[in-house]
């Protein structure tokens, strides 16, 4: 059986890859320490696939055909996104086997996920997942989540489907390590006026109620008032699903830099495996 | 007729951008000529890549972001662009608000 041997979730903006310098310095250092830290657990941990989850950006699926999940597949991905975030790679290695276990798994526990043979991990995935492995050598299994069109899952429908993933993920005996990591958030609003604005005080306390246990009062907040914190924040969804596959696991907050000048609160944070 | 058939439209010209080589990207009038069931407002405003009436129509911010970012936008441009269209006042207030 595998076990989940690093855990941890990231925000994810373009500018960190494409821009760092733009952000002040003290405030850049402090993310990117927060991602070296995890970095140093996951070579100490060696994970033989890391499982990330991240927030839909009309990248892979559109309005024609939008599922709340979507699972890649693939043996590999060819990645156009990494040319505009010029990355040094643009081909990632994939963890079919793995995926297929996901899929079948969460269909007997009631998910049913849309399937990708050809997905193209964009920058929520890959400004995460070049700081982790900057080889890109360890197989991924991208996954996505509606994060930005209603009707969305609730916070608490992100936290179930987190304890199921851990159940899933646990339940494989392919390999005898993975990482699952989540990608996205925190505050940001994404075109609409108040692009640029970052509520610190949500930033704040998400951060304090994720760590709580079963994330304290976070899985009673609606959806109507969760938009409130900006229209991209939403990819929350991700790092509640990670508390809940990491339920009963100590939370450790790495990072937290509101870096306006990235539009978005920058984050880090663990569990201990 | 339909907002689907403005954002497919604008989807279909920021990923037939984003496709191909230098110098050969469609411009909008190519890409809306390929048919979309578009009244006459929707086909001005597409047409005219006019981002504040698009963003009032209920075009998804995520496209209207793609735009922007296409068309050279910062983030301080896009208060004044979509200076129509700020959100109203807050519905709820939020249980993370101090005050």
């Amino acid at each position: 059986m595998a076990e989940i041997v690093t855990a941890y979730c990231a925000s994810h903006a373009p500018m960190q890859a494409v821009d760092p310098e733009s952000a002040p310095k003290h405030q850049a250092d402090s993310f990117f320490a927060g991602l070296e830290a995890v970095r140093k657990q996951f070579e100490r941990a060696q994970p033989q696939a890391v499982v990330m989850l991240s927030g839909e950006h009309f990248t892979n699926y559109f309005l024609d055909a939008l599922p709340q999940l979507g699972v890649g597949l693939a043996e590999k991905y060819n990645t156009p996104s990494a040319r505009w975030l010029r990355m040094e790679h643009t081909v990632l290695p994939g963890a079919p086997d793995l995926g297929e276990h996901i899929v079948a798994e969460l269909i007997k526990k009631n998910y049913w996920p849309a399937l990708s043979y050809d997905m193209d991990p964009d920058h929520g995935f890959l400004t995460v997942y070049d700081q982790l492995d900057p080889a890109w050598q360890t197989p991924m299994i991208p996954m996505v989540l509606n994060c930005t069109t209603p009707p969305l899952i609730t916070l608490r429908q992100s936290y179930e489907f987190g304890i199921t993933m851990g159940e899933v993920l646990r339940s494989y005996e392919g390999l005898e390590r993975v990482a699952f990591v989540g990608g996205g958030g925190l505050c940001h609003y994404v075109g609409e006026p108040r692009i640029g604005d970052i509520d610190e005080d949500f930033e704040r306390w998400f951060l304090a109620e994720l760590a709580k246990p079963d994330c304290g009062e976070l899985l009673d907040l609606p959806n109507d008032e969760l938009m409130e914190a900006g229209n991209g924040t939403g990819e929350v969804r991700a790092w509640v699903a990670l508390a809940g596959a990491m339920r009963g696991h100590e939370m450790k907050l790495l990072s937290y830099e509101p870096i306006y000048e990235w539009i978005i609160g920058m984050a880090v944070v663990t569990w201990t495996p | 007729m339909s907002i689907y058939q403005v954002q497919k439209a604008l989807f279909d010209y920021l990923r037939a951008r984003e496709h191909a080589p230098k110098g050969e990207q469609p411009d909008i009038a190519t890409v809306v000529a390929r048919g979309y069931e578009l009244d006459d407002e929707e086909r001005k405003a597409v047409e005219s890549l006019d981002l504040g009436t698009l963003y009032a129509m209920g075009t998804h911010p995520v496209i209207i972001n793609g735009l922007a970012r296409n068309m050279g936008y910062r983030k301080a441009d896009y208060r004044p662009l979509l200076a129509g269209s700020m959100p109203p006042e807050r519905k709820v207030k939020p249980r993370w608000l101090k005050s």
